[in-house]
């Protein structure tokens, strides 16, 4: 049916357009307003502000913690999940329900999310109380305004991703190369080390990505639990647009998170590849 | 037993904040309380007698339509062009087309900012309904792409050798079979673009707002339980998207084999 070079070209011709004209010319602006004074003279000093200074690398250092932590600690706690919905549960009807309670915060507001957090970490909030009530801690805790309280928040808002990357992955294990392994006498943890896990391995570092790609570039959930007094890359971009009006650094900082966002996509897809590479030539 | 606690455990922080949400919309006090202190829906008719709110929920359900369905009429012949044929430059386009999954929205929204305010497109509601599409689109495309395959190829063909016209191969043939994919797509579209903070916040002013936006500005400087109420109300939005995708697609896209 779509077979002449014409037709390819109407089918490109929407796209192209408003992709080049909406993302790519915009993105293009930024860029060159990073690399130029405000009369318009090509200068690298707006690059010098943001990475020959003490506090932006310390902004940067908070940032890239915060993503690093948010990323493991996700990981961590969706692979035991992913395993408990598609290993465990039995029950049909349940596992959809578990699903539908996966992705009902993926559906709501990063607001309404850090707004319940906001409410849960308070110093009378529920968490608090039950950490007093259980003897843990003597004073309440102060979560908001710290980093925990920020990282709360973001491994909640980012958990799903790797629950449900895993859990793909983890339902398409073939069961008869683990039946295998444990028909030539491997245990089960031998058996998940050696078989189920490198299997399951592009699903985790698929949800890694995503993960961290949306940690680092957050900017709501931050600077709604940060109560101002923790600042990260994309809060410090904000500012520059939004009080500031200075385009100019506001650009290379955004080209900044920009860059560390790619570089570490391409770092771990890189990595991803060689992993299968060497599969393949084994 | 250990992975099932965790496992438990997990699904129990997950559902926490949207139960507190909810449970603080119905409290007596007028200060945030959970669990709620007595049971009142009169929070929910304080927003309802607020025209900003009500105003500024038109705002964002229209601009999540409008966009939904501009993404899909980009998305739409971008997937037929990405699967049917081969040409110089397919995995840059495709690359570009789905960066906005992982870019950072704050820079997307300043970069359209910025270049908007050459051309006047800045504050108004063509300048939010652009950058919408832009971070949507992908989402359409993503749920498309699988679902073309060689078998609709020959049938598109037989089609064809049997006198249909193009057009009418299209919405006889090809469109009954991606039309769910097209619809899941959508509506995770529509969601994303609804829930959206990050790129809006550029381009809203008092009197052009969107829902999250609004709760954005509220929550930083003040809080009561209205602001609860109308969180309850968008997770409310948003279990009937899931009940709705549920029903077309089926969530049970977890079972082993």
């Amino acid at each position: 049916m779509f077979t002449s070079r014409l037709t390819l070209l109407w089918l490109l011709a929407l796209p192209l357009c408003v992709f080049t004209a909406f993302f790519l010319i915009p993105l293009g602006v930024v860029f060159v307003a990073s690399l130029t004074t405000q009369d318009g003279q090509f200068t690298l000093s707006q690059y010098g502000r943001v990475l020959l200074d003490g506090y932006h690398w310390q902004v940067i250092a908070v940032t890239f913690r915060l993503a690093i932590l948010s990323t493991i600690i996700c990981i961590v706690l969706g692979y035991p999940l992913a395993w408990y919905l598609v290993r465990i549960v039995k029950w049909r009807s349940w596992r959809r329900a578990c699903v539908i309670m996966l992705i009902l915060p993926l559906f709501t507001s990063n607001i309404v999310r850090s707004f319940g957090w906001m409410v849960l970490l308070g110093r009378t909030g529920l968490v608090n109380d039950a950490l007093l009530g259980a003897g843990l801690i003597e004073r309440p805790i102060r979560f908001l305004g710290t980093e925990t309280g920020i990282l709360i928040g973001l491994v909640y808002i980012l958990l799903p991703f790797t629950v449900l990357t895993i859990g793909n992955a983890l339902a398409r294990v073939e069961p008869s190369l683990e039946h295998a392994s444990r028909d030539l006498g491997a245990g089960p943890l031998r058996t998940f080390c050696s078989i189920t896990f490198p299997l399951t391995m592009h699903g985790v570092m698929a949800g890694g990505i995503i993960v961290f790609s949306m940690a680092i570039s957050a900017y709501v959930t931050p600077a709604l639990l940060s109560g101002g007094k923790v600042t990260v890359l994309a809060m410090l971009a904000f500012q520059q647009y939004s009080t500031v009006f200075d385009f100019n650094y506001g650009g290379a900082l955004s080209i900044t998170l920009l860059t560390f966002t790619m570089a570490l996509i391409g770092i771990s897809s890189w990595m991803t590849r060689i992993g299968v590479h060497e599969k393949k030539g084994n | 037993m250990i992975i099932r606690l965790i496992a438990l455990t997990t699904l129990a922080y997950l559902v926490l904040p949207l139960v507190v949400v909810i449970g603080v919309s119905l409290t007596e006090t007028k200060f945030l309380a959970f669990p709620p202190q007595g049971l009142t829906l009169s929070w929910y008719a304080v927003i309802l007698e607020n025209p900003t709110y009500i105003r500024s929920f038109l705002t964002s359900a229209g601009l999540a339509a409008l966009a939904t369905m501009a993404a899909m009429l980009v998305a739409l012949p971008a997937a037929i062009a990405m699967t049917r044929y081969t040409f110089p430059g397919k995995s840059a386009l495709s690359a570009v087309l789905l960066s906005p999954l992982v870019l950072p929205h704050i820079v997307i929204g300043a970069a359209l900012l910025q270049f908007g305010a050459s051309i006047g497109l800045v504050r108004n509601f063509p300048a939010l309904l652009v950058g919408h599409v832009i971070i949507v689109t992908p989402f359409v495309l993503r749920t498309l792409l699988p679902l073309f395959s060689h078998d609709q190829l020959s049938q598109e063909e037989a089609s064809r050798d049997l006198g249909a016209s193009a057009w009418s191969t299209f919405f006889l043939v090809t469109l009954p079979q991606i039309k769910a994919g097209l619809v899941s797509g959508g509506i995770f579209a529509f969601i994303t673009s609804f829930i959206n903070v990050e790129l809006s916040i550029f381009n809203t002013t008092s009197t052009l707002n969107t829902i999250p936006v609004q709760l954005f500005n509220y929550v930083q400087y003040s809080v009561d339980p209205s602001i609860a109420a109308v969180s309850s109300l968008t997770i409310l939005a948003a279990a009937i998207a899931i009940i709705l995708i549920d029903w077309l697609i089926g969530l049970d896209f977890l079972s082993g084999s």
